[in-house]
């Protein structure tokens, strides 16, 4: 029995090693089947993405007699193994809008974005967000949606707590938690998610701050930079030991934050355009206001944007992927701004969002998008930065700045080496 | 429990040298194959689903594969080296030993007791038998993620039920940080070994023939003698089969740790399984060389284990 114990034992072992079964062919590979594959958006069922892309498909094909657009959405957590998966299978997709594109640059796996875009809808893009989608001064993403980064606050515990104006340096952010506190106006007082979901960001803002950043004018990784150390010095000593923050702020997530901000249990945080609707719906009482830097209010805000990427081994013909792309950019981008709140990357729907009057709200994230910053996307190696960032950068905050941000660029280092 | 078992092509194989030699014929046809048309089935299932993907986990081991999943060809033993060098490595090696051990002597303990206890008669026992099997009978990842939400700082029951009852003064991140997060996941670990190990221990319990109690009570031995005399010994070989199947069991563990905290912050809740599956999000060779590791360390562990234990020797 012993022996077959360690038999039972072992294959068990050997099945949970396994290799991970890979997806098959999703059959009609034709050239006249355009395969794309997006993110979900949507918090419930009454909003998912699905709904949006099945739209969008329907309207297209009766357009474009003889193009079936063969639609997949996979949700936010999921999405990039499922693309892993799909790559490593050799089934790519056509068309890929998600996160990140450049580590698909890397392999040659994409079609610039001149080849998939007619010269009208490159045009219509709003520049930055063009130039952010290059490698190597070739444009290869497609910005999708963008945002912009800024502070909200609690108008009802900043009041209970006495704060006249919301704060425009780290020591005024500091002073009015450490008010918010004694005056128990909120659990936490500024809310610091640095866990996995979205480390990337609320580093970046901080750091932004002090003129840190992820890299210094010829792209080289910086992530240990003297800057960089010292604004974590700073939130470990002013924030993070006073407990005006999560008392474990390298494992809460952003999700956790807007939620409590949602609840009225938070004072303030950083935040992006679908916590407008977050607080709505909590019926909080909210204010904005420019992230707020050591001796001054950040010139330029963290932008963040999503992305559309064309493969070249999807199996549709290159035209085909074309009309539908200029399809969606030309006719069906204010619809996927409007349906979740996000902030269009094209001239034509900022000038629509801006003007149409039904968009007060976004109007603060506007004014901060044109100087916006962006994480270093058209870099290969980015995306294992921020993947490794993820995991182990949170903890700067908690433990020694120096090391955990030191370990950090030695990986990008290696990272950026290996591209 | 028979110790006849099939030699097995496991790891566990350096043992299995002295099995039945049987008398061999010279008769043609099928049966000059002996049993090999019987197990052939089984053995090409072993083949495919136990030895190919641990060949193809080793191969992967030492391939340069990109982030988007394309492979850019040899590596040679640069995985390995990034493996060995990374800043979590030990801490998370001695993480993963002392869950490991923790969690297994603290099931075994308790298993003795309660299968002790459910060996008696007494009103009830079938209910309580039955209720026994519920943290089995329930997914792991469920019960995990139950833990999860009653250790939540503001909306845990956990945490109000310590807070009303005094324990603690305000309530707490339990999952937040190592030092309280590792108690907590070892004792889900802990509450979801029991059933298995409990209902191993009850299955030998009853195997101990009555008159050897009935011997020993004439002789004159206290409980606590026929305890050690008669009921341990006698209960080893299923005292050993239920520590090696919890030493792989809580090796490998994922789900607990992955539902609790994701090996965060950073990587200091995670075991070196956790951390493998860590590492896939960067690097999937740096990953499957971390794979290669536990897998020596299992077959490391479970071969010095049964050489300690001197296992084929019990009677």
């Amino acid at each position: 029995m012993n022996r077959r114990a360690v038999a039972v034992g072992a294959a068990t072992l050997a099945m949970a090693l396994g290799v991970t079964a890979c997806g098959g062919d999703s059959g009609g590979g034709d050239s006249k089947t355009i395969k794309l594959v997006a993110a979900d958006y949507g918090d419930k069922a009454s909003n998912a993405s699905k709904i949006y892309w099945k739209d969008v498909a329907k309207d297209f094909e009766k357009s474009n007699k003889g193009y079936k657009v063969d639609v997949q959405v996979i949700n936010w957590n999921e999405i990039d193994k499922s693309v892993k998966n799909m790559i490593q299978a050799g089934n790519q997709p056509d068309l890929l809008q998600t996160g990140g594109y450049a580590d698909k640059v890397a392999d040659d796996l994409l079609y610039k974005a001149d080849d998939v875009l007619s010269a009208k809808t490159r045009k219509n893009l709003i520049p930055s967000f063009a130039e952010a989608g290059e490698v190597d001064g070739t444009q290869y993403g497609i910005p999708w949606v963008s945002s912009s980064r800024v502070l909200f606050y609690n108008k009802k515990v900043y009041e209970k707590a006495g704060i006249k104006s919301p704060p425009k340096t780290w020591d005024e952010l500091a002073e009015a938690a450490k008010k918010i506190k004694s005056s128990k106006a909120a659990d936490t007082p500024y809310a610091l998610p640095l866990g996995p979901e979205e480390t990337q960001g609320e580093t970046m803002m901080w750091e932004l701050g002090n003129g840190g950043g992820y890299t210094d004018d010829g792209g080289k990784y910086t992530l240990d930079s003297k800057q960089n150390v010292e604004t974590f010095e700073w939130l470990k000593k002013n924030l993070v030991k006073p407990g005006l923050t999560y008392s474990n702020p390298a494992s809460t997530d952003r999700k956790t934050a807007f939620a409590d901000f949602a609840a009225g249990k938070v004072g303030m945080l950083n935040g992006h355009p679908s916590l407008i609707q977050m607080a709505k719906d909590g019926k909080v009482d909210y204010g904005v206001t420019t992230i707020p830097g050591k001796d001054g209010p950040l010139k330029s805000t963290l932008g963040v944007a999503d992305w559309m990427m064309a493969f070249k081994d999807g199996g549709a013909d290159k035209e085909g992927v074309k009309k539908f792309l200029d399809f969606t950019y030309s006719k069906k981008m204010l619809k996927f701004d409007e349906m979740y709140n996000l902030m269009p990357v094209t001239q034509d729907t900022l000038e629509e969002m801006q003007g149409n009057g039904k968009h007060k709200d976004l109007e603060p994230l506007f004014k901060e998008l044109p100087n916006a910053k962006f994480y270093p996307l058209g870099d290969p190696a980015w995306d294992v930065v921020s993947a490794e960032m993820k995991k182990t950068g949170g903890k700067a905050a908690t433990e020694d700045p120096k090391k955990v941000l030191g370990d950090l660029q030695k990986k990008a280092e290696e990272a950026a080496k290996s591209k | 429990m028979s110790l006849k078992a099939p030699p097995s092509p496991a790891p566990g194989r350096g043992r299995a040298g002295g099995g039945p030699r049987r008398p061999t014929s010279r008769r043609s046809g099928l049966a000059r194959l002996g049993p090999l048309p019987w197990i052939a089935p089984v053995i090409l299932l072993i083949l495919a689903v136990v030895v190919w993907p641990v060949i193809e986990l080793i191969r992967t081991s030492f391939l340069n594969i990109s982030i988007a999943g394309i492979v850019r060809g040899n590596a040679g033993s640069d995985k390995y080296k990034k493996l060995f060098e990374e800043t979590d490595f030990a801490s998370v090696l001695l993480w993963t030993v002392l869950w490991t051990v923790v969690v297994v002597s603290v099931t075994m303990l308790l298993s003795l007791a309660l299968a002790q206890l459910f060996n008696q008669r007494f009103p009830g026992r079938r209910i309580t038998r039955w209720a026994l099997i519920a943290p089995w009978a329930a997914s792991v990842l469920m019960t995990a993620i139950g833990f999860k939400w009653m250790l939540n700082q503001t909306a845990g029951v956990l945490n109000t039920v310590m807070l009303d009852l005094g324990i603690i003064d305000k309530s707490r991140d339990w999952l937040g940080s190592p030092g309280t997060a590792w108690p907590w996941m070892m004792a889900v670990a802990i509450f979801v070994s029991l059933p298995f190990t409990t209902y191993t221990l009850l299955a030998g319990l009853q195997t101990i023939p009555h008159d050897v109690y009935e011997a020993a009570t004439i002789d004159g031995a206290g409980s606590w003698q026929t305890y050690t005399g008669i009921t341990l010994p006698m209960l080893r070989p299923a005292f050993l089969v239920g520590v090696v199947i919890n030493l792989i069991n809580v090796f490998n563990s994922f789900p607990i740790i992955w539902a609790m905290t994701q090996g965060g912050p950073g990587y200091d809740t995670s075991t070196s399984m956790v951390f493998m599956y860590k590492l896939k999000e960067t690097d999937i060779g740096e990953s499957a060389a971390m794979s290669v590791v536990n897998f020596a360390m299992v077959v490391v562990l479970v071969l010095i284990f049964l050489k300690v234990s001197r296992w084929n020797e019990e009677d």
